[in-house]
Formats: C-alpha cells, structure tokens, sequence
C-alpha cells in the first residue's frame, strides 16, 4: 500500500507538471492547450536524441532540450496564438489539437513507433524505510515539481511581470487601458512554459504513444473551480497529499466588474479601472 | 431560398459520378464522404448555429450504428432499426445534454469529451454484445419489405437522397423560429434570453437534433457498410468530425457538406505522401483556420467580393 502510494505519488507529480504547464498557459493566455501530450512527448524525444544517440553530458542535453522546446514555443505562438487572438475559444482549442497530430506525426517520422528510454539524470541506491522502495529518479521528480511549482507561484503572483501577465489575460482592453504593454507581456509567455515542459518530458521514458493521454488527464487534473489557483492543479493531481497547508489560497481580489487581480499587485490597475467597472455594473453585463 | 446555381450543378455533377466511374473504391470513398456530410450537418445544429462545443458527435454516430447492427443481426426486420437508432440516441442526447449543456467553452468540450470516451470503452469492452475491438460483420442490409439497394451504386443514390432530406430539414430548421432561436443563443446568450429565448431549450433541442441526424446517419452506415468497430467512432472521429465542420464553415449548410467530402477525400488522395501526409493535413487544416475564418465556404464569396473590388 504505502509502494502504491509513492509511486502514485511519482506519477501524479509527473501529471502535476504537465497540469502546471497548462495552468501556466491558460494563467496568461486563457487558452486551454490540447497539444500539451504531444509537447511533452517531442521535449523527452529531443533529450533522448541529445543524451542517448549523440551521447552527450545530460545536463547538455537538457540545455539543448530547453533551448529546443523554447524555439518550438515561439513557432507554436507565432502559428497559434498569433493569428487566432479574439476568436472563439473553440477554434484555438482545435488548431491546438491540429497542432498535436502535426506534432505527434513529425515524431512518428523523426524517431519511428517504436518506445525508448532516456536515463535518470541522478545514479544512487534507492531509499528503503518501512518496507517502501524511494528510487532517487521518484525523489528526483518530487524535487522538481517542488522547484518548478514555487518558482511559478512566485512568478506569477509575486513578480511584476507575472501580475501584468495575468493582468492581460483576465482582460486584455483594461490592461491596454491601464497602460501595459500588451504585446510585449504576452510575448515571452510560451518561450516560460515550453522551458519549463521539458521537465516533465524528460521524466517520462519517451513513448509516442503517450502522445495525447498525458495532457488530457492534465486538463481534467485542472478541470476545477480553481483553475486559475497555482496549487488548484496540484491539490487535485496529487491526491494522496495532504498539502492543504502546502500555501495559503491566492486571494484574489473579487471586483464587481470584470477585472481580478492580485492584491500585492503593483501597477495600480484597480485604481484605473474603476470606472471602467462601474460602466459594466450599470449596463448589468459582467 | 434562394439556391445558388454553383451549387445544383456541383450537386448534379456529383449525382453523375457512378456513370464514370465503376471503381468500387472510389463508390465507397464517396458513400463515407455522404454519411459523414449528414453527421457534420447534425453537428452544425449544436456548434454551427447553437455554439456548443460537440465532441460527443461520434460516440452519437457510434451509438446509432451499433443499435442498428446489434437490432438487425439479432433478426429484428430493418424498418424497424432506424426508429431504435433514433430512440437510444434521443435518451443519450438527453442524459449528455440535460446536466451538461449549461457549461460552457472549455468545460463543455471535457464533458463531451468524457462522454465520447464512455461510450467507446463500452464498445470496446462489451464484448458479448458489440463485439470488442474486433467490431461487427455481417450486418444485414438496408431491406423495406424485401426491398433494398443492391451494390454500392445503388447505395450511392439512397444515400445521397438522404442527404438531400437532411439538407432539406436543415434549411427549414433554419429559417424557422428555432433556427432563429439557436443563432440568436450563440450570438448572445443574456441577449437571445431578454428576447424571450428559452435558451436551456434551445441548447438542448440543437444537441437532440443533431443526435438524431448522427443516428441516422449510423444506422445507414451500419446497414451499408456492414462492418462496425469502435475505431470508427473514437475521441478521433470527433475532432475529426469538428474539423470538417469548421474546415467547411461553421454555420453553413453548404459549408458541412463541403468540408465533410473534402476531408473524407482528401487523406485518401495524399496517400502518395506517405507518412507526411498526417503532418501535411494538421497544417492545412490550421492553416484553413487562420487564413479563411469562414471556412471553405466563405472563400468562393470573400474572392468574388474581392474580384468585385479590384473592378
């Protein structure tokens, strides 16, 4: 029972991951990515090909891998996100899903169907307590999901650039209106999230199949009220954790209109957008 | 309304299509191409017009196909397939629909989602009814009191006098108060319901409407193609299905069936490409989306309009 537990722990960290990078996504852009199995899957194909068939030093190899998925982001927004700014929500999800089998097919042709397996970056004998087995690869993940869920907490509600982020993706007119350089906030977002994919590609052992599985369940993992919540996702994957105390709720500040923003927030939007909120309430539109 | 004269003698030209070819293949290839133009057409109803995502659309199709196989392999005289087909497929509508339909964007794509993976694990691990993942054969044909098409051609023209029914209701749901109700729903909801638009009802009855129009079309899949399996139905199927109606042109009667023929026909004749062919077909279809918003439909209007403009 208590083996079954970690490894589910270990898996559901796996999932946490990709669960963050689609909160990321959506946290800025309000688009939900259907293609997030097939990018996790590419991310841990470009690992396998640097760390195992040119044999390069891992931490290379994820450098490259980074560096790769980052390129990949920035051609994704430009083919994407760009063109497709204020359509219908539907029609993104679908270029999404069309962008996976694109995906899924460019790998198929690049790295054949056949599964492969990249090593754990960490060696070491595994931890024994209580008849449970820890590998160091499982505490590994631990380590990263940790890592990488403070960092984008931090990012996102406690730096600048993450407030106006999620400034322009609540409401992309007020954030205009109060003076945020629009494009240039939203630019860099994918080039953060494809960085951060790999991660969870690397943990995986590469199957292709593996394509759209992954990111669905990572929607449902998210698929909660707490959507926009940083441990929403996590609370949810990770279900076996008590990690209620893990950090407090975000707070977030609840106007009558349309715009929600952080109540460390710096760049006074609330003050602007006031009026602003109060013409909605009037016309009873939210 | 107004027919447009592009239009009949494309749809003339495609009724002419057996007296060229006697390619058993290609007969086939455009039998699919009919029976997914009257799924496409049923989706428009709850996406096109109504504007809810519909993944569920295939496990509808899947649903009327294999109540068809399963009634008439079990000795149940085929008149009596399509009014069962059309029965189960009304009830799921409805258990899909009635908790379902007040979510909106991206939950309602989940939901559907989930509910097209529901009834595919069913198929495929309901093994003593449905026949697993190996699917159904020997499906009886379509027989009405001993009569039925015999050979593809034949099948060719009951299918396309199906379609021409399908359109036929479509045109007439659409100008009608309901039409008008569901294009109202998706422009505005708040709006469609200040104007005294029942919009629960109106969502609901697009999604049934669009059911029953998947499990007729299944039913005649079943009974004309005579082999069913899961893999026709899948969570791919749907976005497959979604693609064409977006391809095509949401909204557009002509636009679904454009879209429906165009995808059936194309991955077939991209074969030479071999593997690229998959990848080719994700770009195109992106680049369909980001180039023509209106679809396939909308391009033969925007270039006269801009043929028009350069005069």
């Amino acid at each position: 029972m208590g083996q079954l537990i970690v490894n589910g722990l270990a898996l559901g960290s796996i999932y946490a991951l990709v669960a963050l990078g689609l909160l990321m996504i959506f946290n800025t852009v309000q688009i939900v990515n259907f293609a997030q199995g097939q990018l996790l899957m590419l991310g841990a194909f470009i690992g396998i090909s640097g760390a195992v068939t040119h044999e390069l030093p891992i931490a290379m190899a994820w450098a490259i891998t980074m560096a790769a998925m980052a390129l990949v982001g920035i051609v994704f927004m430009v083919l994407v996100y760009f063109p497709l700014r204020g359509r219908p929500p539907f029609l993104v999800i679908l270029t999404t899903i069309a962008m996976g089998i694109v995906l899924e097919n460019l790998a198929l042709i690049i790295w054949g169907p056949l599964p492969v397996s990249l090593p754990s970056p960490v060696h070491g004998a595994p931890l024994r307590f209580a008849g449970v087995v820890v590998s160091m690869h499982q505490l590994f993940t631990f380590a990263t999901l940790a890592v990488i869920l403070i960092l984008q907490f931090i990012l996102l509600t406690r730096t600048r650039f993450g407030i106006l982020m999620q400034a322009t993706a609540q409401d992309l007119q007020t954030a205009r209106l109060v003076g945020i350089p629009v494009s240039r906030t939203i630019s860099p977002k994918p080039i953060v999230v494809r960085c951060r994919r790999i991660t969870g590609g690397a943990d995986f052992s590469g199957r292709t199949n593996y394509g759209r599985k992954p990111g669905l369940e990572g929607i449902c993992g998210q698929r909660d009220r707490r959507l926009r919540q940083s441990s929403g996702c996590s609370h949810r994957r990770l279900v076996f954790r008590p990690d209620r105390n893990l950090r407090r709720p975000l707070h977030l500040v609840e106007l009558p209109g349309c715009i929600r923003l952080h109540r460390h927030d710096r760049c006074s939007c609330r003050m602007a957008s006031w009026p602003l909120w109060r013409e909605k309430q009037r016309e009873g539109v939210s | 309304m107004k027919i447009s004269p592009y239009l009949a003698t494309a749809a003339l030209a495609t009724l002419t299509i057996p007296v060229f070819t006697r390619d058993g293949y290609v007969i086939q290839l455009l039998n699919i191409a009919i029976l997914n133009a009257i799924v496409v057409l049923g989706l428009n109803y709850a996406t096109g017009w109504t504007g809810q995502i519909n993944f569920g659309q295939a496990a509808f199709y899947g649903l009327g196909a294999y109540t068809t196989a399963i009634a008439t392999r079990e000795g149940i005289p085929w008149i009596a397939a399509p009014f069962l087909s059309v029965l189960i497929v009304v009830l799921a509508s409805l258990i899909l629909g009635l908790p379902t339909l007040r979510l909106r964007t991206h939950y309602l794509a989940m939901t559907t989602i989930g509910f097209g993976e529901i009834v595919r694990l069913i198929i495929v691990h309901w093994e003593p009814v449905t026949g697993g993942t190996s699917g159904l054969r020997a499906i009886p044909g379509i027989s009405v009191f001993g009569f039925g098409p015999q050979g593809q051609i034949q099948h060719f023209y009951l299918l396309a006098a199906a379609l021409a029914i399908a359109v036929i209701v479509a045109v007439r749901i659409r100008h009608s108060t309901l039409g008008r109700a569901m294009i109202a729903t998706k422009d505005s909801e708040i709006g469609a319901e200040q104007s005294g638009v029942d919009t629960v009802r109106t969502k609901l009855l697009a999604f049934m409407i669009g059911a029953v129009y998947a499990g007729l079309a299944g039913c005649l899949y079943a009974s004309s193609i005579r082999f069913v399996s899961p893999d026709s139905f899948s969570g791919t199927q749907a976005v497959l299905l979604m693609t064409m109606l977006i391809v095509g042109g949401m909204g557009s009667i002509a636009g679904c069936i454009v879209g429906a023929v165009t995808l059936t026909i194309l991955p077939e004749a991209l074969r030479f490409l071999g593997q690229w062919y998959l990848v080719l077909y994700g770009l195109g279809v992106i680049c369909i989306i980001v180039l023509a918003p209106g679809g396939l439909a909308s391009v033969a209007s925007v270039a006269r309009l801009r043929w028009a403009a350069q005069r």
